[in-house]
Order: structure tokens, then C-alpha cells, then sequence
């Protein structure tokens, strides 16, 4: 009972958040909706039961996307400071008839979930008692690389695709642009550094190794990894530079050249493509695509291609 | 008993919050704004700990600890913002 | 119900009287600063007797080492934020006025 009342207020502060989010005068205001709205979120995961997603969540929202519009936010403001950064310009009219019918497609599909009945198809009982037999006791790991190769391959070839074409339009005096924080060298700063940077790598490491029978996984890994990089070049430790370096290259690629040279190594011993050879695999090419999705986010935020250390006394 | 407090109490968390969105929405400043968007954070993280507790997720303690572990950047990337907004300090 | 669960119950509701307190600050104090001593204050150790009730409730040494952390890990970042936050509202000053509406 109290459960059900539990979710109807998450469900209804989840509508009333995204509205703000969008329809928000200030715009300053709207960031820090989306901010709440991804907390919010994370509650709801936890009580679908999907501890993954509210992991995955957690670490993108918390570490990457709230700083990554707060720096975007200061640059508009930067960019035309005799403009206001609030939202200006009448509605469309077209809105309320778009959100309404928005609204009742996913009530209807909704509706539609919990009416039909709840025979799971045969596949998926299929490959969930298939799991048991494999060594990956996460079944959400186990369907993710095994059973759906190619889509997580595809996947980090997204992400790249996106790295490549962020590159492409950043001009070089973008670069000169600095997104650190205003005082990066007070000593309560270096202090946080000298705690959170060890844990965030630790906790990856966590997450990466529980992935294979605990919520938790390469993304997820990743999206921590990627946050104590924005950590750093928040924090001036680490910044933009446009001289590539060749193992900064390497990692990128890394995820996506191990996942395909082991899928593509199953067709010489006569497998089907993307058939993994062991649990040696699943973590070689985990621990790759972990070391990849850090990379390319961090880049991406950082707005550039490449990156250098910053020596501090 | 305890497993009538546990959700009694993130639903009591989570009202909280829901309350104090009004500051979100009134500001005036922009730290008030931040600060709001902070205790936020805790009160998830306690709700979190909890539903790990009542829904028996263990899971949902590390959701608890990235959230924790993760909120300082969201104020570092705060301090960096722009000390005026040069046509906006009559508006108040 | 048993006597832990009790001590567990209690350290629960007092955990969350201390949320309640923040929240009523953030919202009836009169200026930023003020709302920063209600927030960092009251929610950490709304934190901390949350976390040590589930400590008492789960009775296990492992999950109990898990919340401290998590404490500590709060405390780390309220201090911190608090500090950046203040440092902000100071430098910034009143003219920092986020626009209310767009007119």
C-alpha cells in the first residue's frame, strides 16, 4: 500500500520535474530541474528493481551531464553577456496538442503492458535459463555480450562516431577556452582530489569486476572513471592541448578493435561471429570498453581531442 | 513494523523534497538554487539506503555511495559560473 | 518487534526529523548564507543517524563499514560544497540574481 503511494509521488514529481525542465523561464533554474529530475530517476529505477540503470544514472547525471551544463550554461552567459540567459520567445502552439498526444500514446502503451498477460516470450526464458549454465551470473551482462554482441559493439561505435564528429566542428580556439573551476588551488580542493580521485578508480574497478555476477558493468565503470576525469580537468589538473597524443588514441579505439578482433577471431575456428572464447574475454574486452567510454566522455566534455597534465607545485 | 517505517519514512524523505522545490522555483540567487539542488542529493542518497534496506537490493548501496562519492563535482562546476549577469540586476 | 529494531527505529525517525529540519530551514531562512549552516548542518547528521540505524537494523559489520563510508563520504562533500557555495554567493554578491521570469 505504502508502496504504491510511494511511487505515485515519484511518478507525479517526475512529470512535474520534467515540465520545469522544459518550460522553465530561467534557464539556470531549468538546469537545476534536470539536476533533481535525474535524482528523481534514480528512485524510480531503485524501485523498478533495476539497480543497473539507477547505477548507470547515478554515475552519468551525478559526474558528467550536471557539470557539463553548468559549463555550457557559463559560456552562453559568457558568449553574449548583454543577452539574458533566460529563455525568451512565445510558446508554439503547437505544444500543448504535441505533449497531450505525447502523454496519451504513453499512458495508452502503458496501459496496454499492464493489461496484456504477463506470458514472457519464449526466447527470454530461453536465454535466462541458458545463463544459468555460463559463468556470468549478471544476467544483464550476460545477454549484453553474449547474446547481443553486436548491438553493445554498435554501441561503442556510437560513441566514437560522436567523439569523431565533436572533433570535427571544435575550432582550435575553442581550446584556449578554459572550463575550470574559479579557485582550483585552495587546499580544501587538493583535498578532496587526494580522497575522491583514488576511490572513483577503485569503485570502477569494483563495478567492472562485480559486472560479471553483480549489478554493475562496463558502462557503469566507465561513466565513474569518466567522472574523475571531469574531476580533473575541472579542477585544472588535466587540460584541453591540441597535440594528439598516441595512447590517448589508443585507448579510444581500444574497446571497439578488442570486441571486434575477438568477435571476427570466432570465424577462423569456424563459431559464429562475435562467439567469445572464454571469461577471459568477457573481461579483456570489458576492461577495454571501460578504459574506451571513460576516454571518449571526459574528451567530450572537455571539448577537445586531446589532453595534458598540468604540473602544480 | 519495520517493514511498514522503512517506506513510511522515504515516503516522508521524499515529501521533503518535494517541499523544498519551492526554493528551487523562488531562488532568488543562484547558490540558493545550488543549495537546494545539494540537499536533494543527501535525501536521495538516505532514500536509497533505505529502499536497499526494505526492497533487499544490495545493489542500490552503491547507487548510494556514486551519488555521495559524485556530488562534490556538481559544486566545483558551480564555483566556475560568472560572478554578474550585467542586464539582469534591476529584474529582482 | 525487537529491541534492536526499536533502537533501529528510533535512530531512523530521529534521522529523518534532522531532513525535516534542513528542509524547513532551506525554506524559511532568511538568506543564503543562513540556508547554508541549516542544509550542511542538519542533513549530515540527518545522514548519520539514518545510517547508523540501518547499520542497527541490517546487523551485519560488512553493510555497517559500507553506510559509514557513505557517512564520511557526505560529510567530505557537504563540506566542500558548502565552502565553494559560500565562496560563490560572496564573490558573486546580490547582483547575482538569477531572472525570476522572462518578462
Amino acid at each position: 500500500m505504502l508502496g504504491i503511494v510511494l511511487d505515485l509521488v515519484i511518478i507525479a514529481s517526475l512529470i512535474a520535474l520534467a515540465i520545469q525542465v522544459v518550460s522553465g523561464a530561467s534557464l539556470f533554474r531549468g538546469i537545476i530541474h534536470f539536476i533533481v529530475m535525474g535524482l528523481t530517476l534514480a528512485l524510480a529505477w531503485a524501485r523498478l528493481g533495476a539497480p543497473d540503470l539507477a547505477m548507470a544514472e547515478a554515475a552519468i547525471g551525478a559526474g558528467v551531464t550536471g557539470a557539463l551544463m553548468m559549463v555550457a550554461y557559463r559560456r552562453l552567459v559568457e558568449i553574449t553577456p548583454d543577452h539574458n540567459p533566460s529563455r525568451t520567445g512565445s510558446r508554439s502552439r503547437l505544444a500543448l496538442p504535441i505533449a497531450v498526444g505525447a502523454g496519451g500514446l504513453v499512458g495508452l502503451l502503458g496501459l496496454g503492458a499492464t493489461l496484456s498477460d504477463p506470458e514472457p516470450g519464449l526466447a527470454g526464458l530461453a536465454v535466462l535459463e541458458a545463463l544459468q549454465d555460463e559463468a556470468l551470473g549478471n544476467p544483464i551482462t550476460g545477454v549484453l555480450l553474449l547474446y547481443r554482441g553486436l548491438d553493445t559493439l554498435l554501441e561503442i561505435a556510437v560513441l566514437l562516431t560522436a567523439f569523431l564528429a565533436a572533433v570535427a566542428v571544435t575550432r582550435r580556439e575553442d581550446l584556449d577556452y578554459s572550463i575550470t573551476t574559479r579557485d582550483p588551488h585552495t587546499p580544501l580542493v587538493g583535498a578532496l582530489l587526494a580522497i575522491i580521485v583514488p576511490l572513483t578508480v577503485l569503485v570502477s574497478v569494483h563495478l567492472l569486476k562485480a559486472g560479471s555476477h553483480d549489478p554493475g558493468g562496463a558502462f557503469q565503470a566507465g561513466a565513474v572513471l569518466a567522472a574523475c576525469g571531469v574531476l580533473l580537468v575541472l579542477t585544472s589538473r588535466v587540460s584541453a592541448s591540441s597535440q594528439s597524443r598516441p595512447l590517448i588514441g589508443l585507448g579510444i579505439v581500444a574497446g571497439l578493435i578488442s570486441f571486434s578482433l575477438i568477435g571476427l577471431a570466432a570465424m577462423l575456428r569456424g563459431e559464429p561471429p562475435m562467439a567469445l572464447p572464454g571469461m577471459w574475454a568477457v573481461y579483456f574486452i570489458e576492461t577495454a570498453m571501460m578504459l574506451s567510454i571513460a576516454l571518449t566522455l571526459v574528451l567530450l566534455f572537455a571539448g577537445t581531442e586531446s589532453l595534458r597534465r598540468n604540473q602544480h607545485g | 513494523m519495520i517493514d511498514v517505517a522503512l517506506p513510511a519514512i522515504v515516503l516522508f524523505l521524499l515529501l521533503n523534497l518535494v517541499a523544498g522545490m519551492i526554493r528551487v522555483y523562488r531562488g532568488p540567487t543562484l547558490a540558493d538554487r545550488m543549495l537546494a539542488a545539494l540537499l536533494f542529493s543527501t535525501t536521495t542518497v538516505a532514500s536509497l539506503l533505505i529502499l536497499a534496506e526494505w526492497m533487499a537490493i544490495p545493489a542500490l548501496r552503491n547507487v548510494a555511495l556514486l551519488f555521495v562519492m559524485l556530488a562534490s563535482i556538481l559544486s566545483l562546476a558551480f564555483t566556475g559560473l560568472p560572478d554578474r549577469h550585467d542586464d539582469e540586476a534591476g529584474d529582482s | 518487534m525487537t529491541a534492536s529494531e526499536g533502537l533501529a527505529l528510533l535512530l531512523l525517525l530521529a534521522g529523518s526529523g534532522f531532513y525535516f529540519a534542513g528542509t524547513v530551514g532551506l525554506l524559511r531562512f532568511p538568506d543564503a548564507f543562513c540556508r547554508l549552516h541549516a542544509l550542511t548542518k542538519a542533513d549530515n547528521l540527518g545522514l548519520c543517524l539514518i545510517c547508523a540505524g540501518l547499520a542497527v537494523l541490517s546487523a551485519d559489520w560488512r553493510i555497517a563499514s559500507v553506510l559509514f563510508l557513505i557517512w564520511l563520504l557526505g560529510l567530505l562533500a557537504a563540506t566542500v560544497s558548502a565552502h565553494l557555495i559560500a565562496r560563490q554567493a560572496r564573490q558573486a554578491g546580490a547582483d547575482n540574481i538569477d531572472p525570476p521570469e522572462a518578462s
